[in-house]
């Protein structure tokens, strides 16, 4: 492209190694052989071997994937015809601001503030039914509602930028609406979709605030257990599985990149 | 595609399904490292077939917000204190228990089968007792400035980082106990200027914040830290792997003692196996096993022979008798929980 | 009957079907959103029971107490803490910005190929975890790290303490988590940058500081606004940064609110407090959008 001033690539760097020099702290005390301190005492696996033998972070390794993939799948459904109704039908001006509104709202509030009305709501809700104790149908109810909202912008950003003509051309030669759904629209709408499937996981995987205020005693997910670790002190266990997962984000990233480039 | 999202749905209902414990597994919520949990659960399980999860919490608040906001159904037996115990009771979490089912209980002392809180155990089964003191570093502190509570609360006293003890009733008492008044008075006045000490104490550049009783040792062991409140079996713990550099005292003002208890919540998922491991646990040896682990002392009268004769000596186990003079209780404190909310908060927000 | 798109239908057909669409994601969304928000403020005017339960006593105690009217006598701390919250979110937003635009261009500049390699750069933090991006930091402002001697040297703490809990490491917690939020969004407003425009302020010998504002700026405000409000209103809310780094010692209201729904068992306060972050959100939104315009957030 162009020239760039040097000192416009020496920010560029600072903020890059801002960005890297913590992650790789955990990597290298990941294999410090030593319980306590942080003064290099020689190389060792050891930590990551006690981590595949702990079973109880490969419970929440398991829950956090079960947590992300069937609120994803959830969110991703309820998400896309949310944006087709919305953008596909004539509603009033009143009635589309609002609904607007409602769908934006998960998306700029702070989490920490619909983590706080999905506690009271669900206590309340408790009182009526015991399915909502914390644990894991209460995160995926949380996840599923913040979700929905991303998917559906995302999936309507994409529903405006198609344009109604290809549909318009198969109603002209008589499409039914099943037909027009299954041939037409989700197919154009696939990147769409698969994108705002994408960002749902993402938000599903790095959540924490809702997880923690909706989490049981057997629905410990990743985030959570590195946080209570983390309170009660650091140690290189963990710091071995926080470089597990960014490395296992490495890869899926870089798998993901393949697989979109074909 | 309406049959994709029933069958998701019913995915997670069967998944994340409320606390299905199963009938073959115990569910236990308990304080973090008071008791070996490898050693216990793997024994447990070969004797009775029952599978043991143990969750873990760091202070009685964060056991009683769990609690309250709907965890006593997904937990058999939770650890309690002495002074949570009347507020357990008001709101109806735990049950009386079938004496018939402990046999065992007849090897505690009498002393502890008749508490203050609870006189005949008929809803809770003593676990440990222990008290509060402070955690130094001797290489640092000379062992005369650890002998009062003003090495934490007296700027001149300590130059290196500290810890203070993040359990809300607990450290607010001490507090009161250091300027001389009842630690269990909720006179709004002394309230105010125990808070006034936290803060200030909190704020000097040298204090490392609150954090809980195990947290904070494992800071003071590491040399990231210098002295902390500590539980004594905790810190005993640490001593024994380093009794050069690591000290414990009671300081001179006093502190406050503990009994804690496993008591089995109203709706627990699998009340007979949590009969059977609350008897187990009162079996002499097991008892021991305990003790000998967490190092802290024993209730139960028939483990006594077992225990670690090193233990028996030590005076931060089982102290003297004018420690004991020293120590007070806790007391529930009813109503005036909301007080000491109210100054917690403030506490933890300048 | 009318055409829509192609159509022919009723206004009623057309509502039935929409309604089967909408249906189901606008009922969750009431149910577990807008229904739990409304419980919210309701609760927000409600006491709390001496052992931490709701009692339905209606009252304003928990607002006053908000402004600092309690019984241990008047204090500024919530507000305090309100407005700290506001200054870390805007601090922080603004050194994202000042790092992001750099690193954007930087990005831009290298060729087309080696671009995705940049961006997995930057995507790869921006997928880790925040809890394991924040307490990575307790290793780099360790005692025994060069940044934590490098400031004892200088005087600014005292030996052998670790550069936490305290603001500065609660600054860095915050911009190394939100950092990919401002650049990518900024990215993709530079690569559709005009650069003819630039080099015509280039020709008229328009001053840096001049390109940048009339020229570079406008053109990337999309990109930036994204950025800005992802970043500055999570930021308000944020708990776990201010938790790890800032111990009890530096409090924002997001400890606050967990604090109240957790530990000290006082959900009405915890709702008020709730209630003040989310007109703040709002005001702040309001201000922006009437700075910049109209832009759509995704």
């Amino acid at each position: 492209m162009r020239r760039i001033p040097p000192f416009v690539t020496a920010m560029a760097m600072f903020a890059i190694a801002f960005l890297y020099v913590p992650l790789l702290a955990v990597g290298v005390f990941s294999v410090n052989a030593t319980r306590y301190g942080l003064t290099w005492k020689g190389f060792t696996l050891d930590w990551y071997i006690k981590l595949l033998q702990n079973e109880f972070i490969l419970e929440a390794a398991w829950n956090t994937l079960v947590l992300a993939v069937v609120s994803t799948a959830v969110a991703t459904i309820l998400g896309t015809f949310l944006a087709i109704g919305l953008d596909r039908f004539p509603w009033g001006r009143k009635a589309n601001t609002f609904l607007d509104v409602v769908l934006h709202i998960p998306v700029v509030i702070p989490d920490i503030i619909l983590a706080a009305s999905l506690v009271v709501a669900f206590g309340l809700l408790r009182l009526i039914s015991e399915v909502f104790e914390p644990g894991l149908f209460n995160m995926i109810i949380g996840h599923i509602t913040f979700q929905i909202a991303f998917v559906a912008l995302v999936v309507r950003s994409r529903l405006v930028s198609l344009g109604q003509d290809i549909e318009e051309a198969a109603r002209d030669l008589f499409a039914s609406t099943p037909y027009l759904l299954r041939r037409v629209t989700i197919p154009l709408l696939m990147p769409g979709i698969v994108a705002g499937a994408m960002m749902a996981f993402t938000l599903s995987l790095d959540d924490f605030v809702i997880s923690f205020f909706t989490a049981g005693p057997d629905s410990i997910t990743l985030p959570l257990f590195i946080y209570a670790a983390v309170r009660r002190g650091v140690s290189p266990q963990i710091h071995a599985l926080s470089t597990m997962t960014v490395l296992v984000t490495v890869f899926l990233i870089i798998g993901i990149e393949r697989f979109t480039r074909k | 595609m309406k049959k994709i999202v029933l069958i998701l749905v019913a995915l997670a209902v069967v998944m994340g399904g409320p606390a299905r414990a199963g009938k073959d597994e115990l569910r236990i919520y308990i304080w973090s490292e008071y008791m070996d949990e490898e050693f216990m659960s793997a024994e447990f399980e070969k004797k009775f077939g029952y599978k043991v999860r143990i969750d873990h919490f760091e202070s009685y608040e964060e056991m009683m917000a769990k609690l309250q906001s709907g965890g006593a159904s997904q937990y058999d037996l939770v650890c309690l204190g002495d002074y949570v115990f009347e507020a357990a009771m008001s709101m109806n979490i735990i049950q009386k228990l079938d004496h018939s089912k402990i046999p065992n209980l007849k090897n505690l002392m009498p002393r502890f089968y008749n508490d203050y809180y609870d006189p005949g155990c008929n809803y809770h089964v003593p676990w440990q007792w222990g008290f509060t003191g402070l955690l130094y570093r001797k290489d640092k502190i000379a062992d005369k400035d650890a002998q009062s509570w003003s090495l934490l609360f007296d700027p001149k006293k300590l130059k290196g980082p500290f810890y203070l003890l993040d359990s809300q009733q607990e450290m607010i008492s001490l507090t009161m106990n250091y300027l001389g008044y009842d630690p269990n008075s909720y006179d709004t006045n002394h309230l105010k200027e125990a808070m006034k000490l936290v803060i200030k104490t909190k704020k000097r550049s040298n204090c490392l914040g609150f954090k809980g009783g195990v947290g904070a040792r494992d800071e003071v062991a590491s040399g990231a830290a210098q002295a902390s409140t500590c539980y004594n079996g905790d810190a005993n713990k640490v001593i024994s792997e380093n009794p050069k550099t690591l000290g414990f005292t009671v300081p001179k003002e006093g502190t406050f003692m503990f009994l804690d208890a496993l008591a089995l919540t109203k709706d627990a998922p699998n009340p007979e196996a949590a009969y059977k491991w609350l008897n187990w646990i009162l079996e002499p040896e097991i008892g021991a096993n305990i003790s000998n682990f967490v190092q802290y002392a024993t209730p139960n009268k028939a483990s006594m022979p077992h225990i670690n004769k090193a233990d028996l000596n030590n005076p931060t186990i089982y102290p003297s008798k004018e420690v004991m003079d020293k120590l007070f209780y806790l007391k529930d404190p009813g109503e005036n929980m909301k007080l000491l909310d109210q100054a917690w908060t403030r506490i933890k927000a300048q | 009957m009318l055409v829509w798109y192609g159509e022919l239908t009723t206004q009623r057909n057309l509502t039935r079907r929409g309604l089967g669409f909408l249906g189901a994601g606008i009922l969750w969304l009431l149910v577990f959103l807008v229904l739990p928000g409304m419980v919210l403020i309701l609760v927000s005017f409600i006491t709390r029971g001496g052992y931490g339960q709701l009692v339905w006593d209606y009252t304003f105690e928990n607002y006053k107490r908000f402004m600092g009217f309690s019984v241990f006598g008047w204090t500024a701390d919530y507000i305090i803490i309100m407005w700290r919250s506001v200054w870390v979110a805007f601090m922080s937003t603004l050194i994202c910005v000042i790092l992001s635009y750099p690193l954007a261009f930087f990005i831009c500049s290298r060729p087309e190929k080696k671009r995705y390699f940049w961006l997995t750069l930057i995507i790869v933090p921006f997928w880790t975890n925040m809890v394991i991006r924040t307490y990575a930091w307790l290793l780099i402002l360790a005692p025994e790290m060069p940044l934590a001697k490098l400031a004892s040297f200088m005087k600014l703490i005292p030996p052998e303490t670790p550069l936490y809990p305290s603001a500065f490491a609660v600054y860095m917690g915050m911009v190394s988590i939100f950092l990919p939020f401002v650049t990518l969004p900024l990215y993709s407003s530079i690569e559709r940058l005009d650069w003819s425009l630039v080099e015509a302020a280039q020709d008229l010998y328009a001053s840096k500081l001049r390109i940048f504002m009339q020229t570079i700026l406008p053109q990337t405000l999309p990109g930036l606004t994204v950025g800005v409000i992802l970043t500055f209103v999570p930021t308000m809310g944020m708990f776990v940064v201010p938790n790890l780094l800032g111990g009890s010692k530096y409090m924002l209201v997001g400890n606050l609110i967990q604090q109240q729904f957790g530990t000290s068992r006082d959900w009405p306060f915890g709702s008020a407090i709730s209630m003040a972050l989310m007109v703040l959100t709002m005001v702040s939104l309001q201000l922006y959008r009437r700075r910049s315009k109209e832009v759509d957030v995704i």
